[in-house]
């Protein structure tokens, strides 16, 4: 039990980054993003080839992933999402379906369908108290919370984050305040693009990388993003959490195979208990 | 070589009524299903298990239609109450667990190896030699049957007001339309169809199996939707066809470019339609054939896109108000 809500913290914190990303990109740009799954797929290739096709140390890898993938991110931007900015938030989001596809099978086309893993040795698993911890594990849940610390810095105390926030709550407010929204919406990408390439290499140390690693998570991020409020970064944090540890009690009832049925589950309890989430504000639609 | 082209034709007829599925939920009441390939994945083995137990096929396509509306109508009402975002998030999950099902069920499903064996309709008294020619005929017979049911409908009041509920379910409501059971019955529609077409895929090659229903089956509902113009039905046959032939063509690629293996040709077909999506997207969103009007606009273009043609009035008007004689003449409100 104590093992069970270990690993579902751990594995909450690695979807806590996404969800972050998927909830910021949702209270700024106003449309859910379908193609986290298939970023968070192609940053990991991306530090997979730098790790064992270039022989780069993994941190090194990683630490190149997180400067080169918000350059992708931002490439999606304005070769995607730029185009459709005012076109309402379905044809964003079937757009966004449109790049997974496109992002997804970028990697398939290059580097095959096999699973792959990162070159790191394996190692014996630490016991404390009678649990068992990995070396990974660990290095996850530093790295999430270091993450997650740093976004908490740069949404509440930079003005930066202020400026993200005054978009997010009201953009034509916020443009008449003087707050430039291109640079705000350059900013949400780059910060989406770092901390889905953080996740992305934690995942890939967690498991082995493959070209449809990006649907195991869509939905549990998804769920994450929608139990604390779609647009709700400190609820995405908590949804998440309460998803790795609810996902990993299950086990005890349910095929593991069914992770993702548990994270839709949740999501149909929460939409049809309490629609905006355990932290979203009730919005208004015009 | 006729052969390839019948499956082909037949495999295009399922992927059209797929892709109308998705024009009643998404194109008429602007309800974005992304779980659509686990709909057809629900009818087709909903076909299979009670075809293998021995009953018909009317029973079987019926519970699959059956099956697939109200699961529709379910998921829709998850949601129905919010932004259609929520909607898509949880078709979404709804395809991922019937995957799931479909895989690891195998007491019901046969996993991954999935339902050899299904009875194909009518085959013992067709007959093996013409019965491919007789399911085309039969699978386009079902589509054109939709498609007349389709047009009906866009055209009569409940195709109106689906259209009400999509441009703005504000205005829909406060003209008295209950947009909840507009929405809910929309999703149902569109279920029934995609139970249908799991039904004719189970019946295709009488052997079912997870791996069938992809998301490129959605990805390519919603290329077509795109293509032919949403809520157009007529555009949505053209744009399903054309891309079918198009996407077809990419397997020759591979006698061309011999370097190229099976996955990366399957690669580079998904890579099209996600790029030429965001593309038609981007610079053809109206779709090939816009959707059908109640007053289609005089003159010589017809029926066309509605954009351009807001946008030139909006000059001709603006240019006639500077011109002397229009000033003179009274406008028809005075």
């Amino acid at each position: 039990m104590a093992q069970l809500i270990l690993n579902g913290v751990v594995t909450g914190l690695i979807v806590a980054l996404p969800a972050i990303a998927l909830s910021l990109t949702f209270a700024i740009l106003k449309f859910p993003n379908f193609a986290i799954g298939a970023m968070l797929t192609f940053a990991a290739y991306i530090a997979w080839a730098l790790n064992t096709l270039a022989g780069v140390p993994l941190v090194a890898a990683a630490a190149l992933t997180l400067v080169l993938f918000p350059a992708v991110t931002l490439i999606c931007d304005s070769g995607v999402f730029r185009p459709l900015r005012n076109r309402g938030p379905i044809t964003l989001m079937v757009a966004s379906m449109g790049l997974s596809f496109v992002l997804e099978n970028v990697c398939r086309l290059v580097f095959g369908n096999d699973a792959r893993n990162f070159d790191i040795p394996l190692s014996r698993p630490l016991r404390y108290a009678g649990l068992r911890i990995n070396y990974e594990q660990i290095v996850a849940a530093g790295v999430a919370v270091a993450a997650l610390i740093l976004v908490y810095l740069i949404l509440l105390r930079s003005p930066l984050g202020r400026a993200m926030r005054a978009v997010a709550d009201n953009p034509d407010l916020a443009a008449a305040r003087g707050i430039d929204d291109g640079r705000v919406i350059k900013a949400t990408w780059i910060l989406a693009g770092v901390l889905i390439a953080a996740s992305s290499v934690l995942v890939g140390m967690d498991r082995a990388i493959d070209p449809q690693m990006g649907w195991n998570y869509i939905i549990v991020c998804f769920a994450a993003a929608v139990v604390g409020g779609m647009g709700s970064p400190a609820g995405a944090v908590v949804g998440a959490l309460g998803m790795g540890i609810i996902g990993e009690l299950a086990t005890l009832v349910v095929d593991p195979n069914y992770r993702a049925g548990v994270a839709f589950l949740a999501i149909a309890l929460v939409l049809l208990i309490r629609p905006h989430g355990l932290f979203g504000r009730r919005e208004i639609k015009k | 070589m006729i052969g390839y082209l019948t499956t082909i034709l037949a495999l295009v007829s399922i992927a059209a009524l797929i892709a109308f599925a998705l024009n009643v939920q998404w194109g008429m009441c602007g309800m974005v299903n992304f779980g659509l390939a686990g709909f057809v994945a629900l009818g087709a083995y909903v076909t299979a298990l009670i075809t293998l137990q021995g009953w018909g096929t009317i029973p079987a396509v019926a519970a699959a239609v059956v099956a697939c509306a109200v699961m529709g109508a379910l998921v829709s009402l998850i949601s129905v109450r919010l932004s259609e975002d929520y909607l898509a998030i949880v078709t979404l999950g709804f395809g991922e667990v019937i995957r799931l099902v479909t895989l690891n069920e195998a007491w019901l499903t046969g996993g991954a190896m999935g339902l050899p064996g299904i009875p194909r309709p009518l085959i013992d008294v067709i007959g093996d030699d013409q019965y491919e020619t007789f399911y085309l005929v039969g699978c386009i017979a079902v589509v054109a049957c939709v498609f007349a049911v389709l047009e009906i409908t866009t055209r009569a009041p409940f195709g109106r007001a689906l259209r009400a509920v999509r441009d703005d379910d504000l205005v829909a409501s406060s003209l008295g339309k209950d947009v909840l059971i507009l929405r809910i019955k929309a999703f149902a529609l569109g279920g029934a169809i995609t139970g249908l077409a799991g039904a004719m895929q189970a019946f295709q090659f009488s052997y079912i199996d997870p791996s069938q229903f992809t998301p490129i089956m959605t990805a390519y509902a919603f290329m077509a939707v795109i293509a032919g113009g949403r809520g157009s039905h007529r555009g949505l046959i053209l744009g399903a066809c054309s891309i079918m032939f198009l996407l077809e063509a990419t397997r020759f690629l591979k006698d061309v470019i011999d370097v190229l293996d099976n996955a990366q040709i399957a690669a580079i077909r998904l890579i099209l339609i996600g790029a030429g999506l965001i593309a038609l997207l981007i610079y053809r969103p109206q779709g090939l054939i816009p959707e059908y009007r109640m007053r289609a606009p005089a003159g010589p273009r017809g029926g066309g896109d509605p954009a351009p043609d807001a946008r030139r009035t909006g000059a001709d008007t603006a240019k006639e108000t500077t011109h002397p004689d229009y000033q003179m003449t009274p406008s028809p409100k005075e």
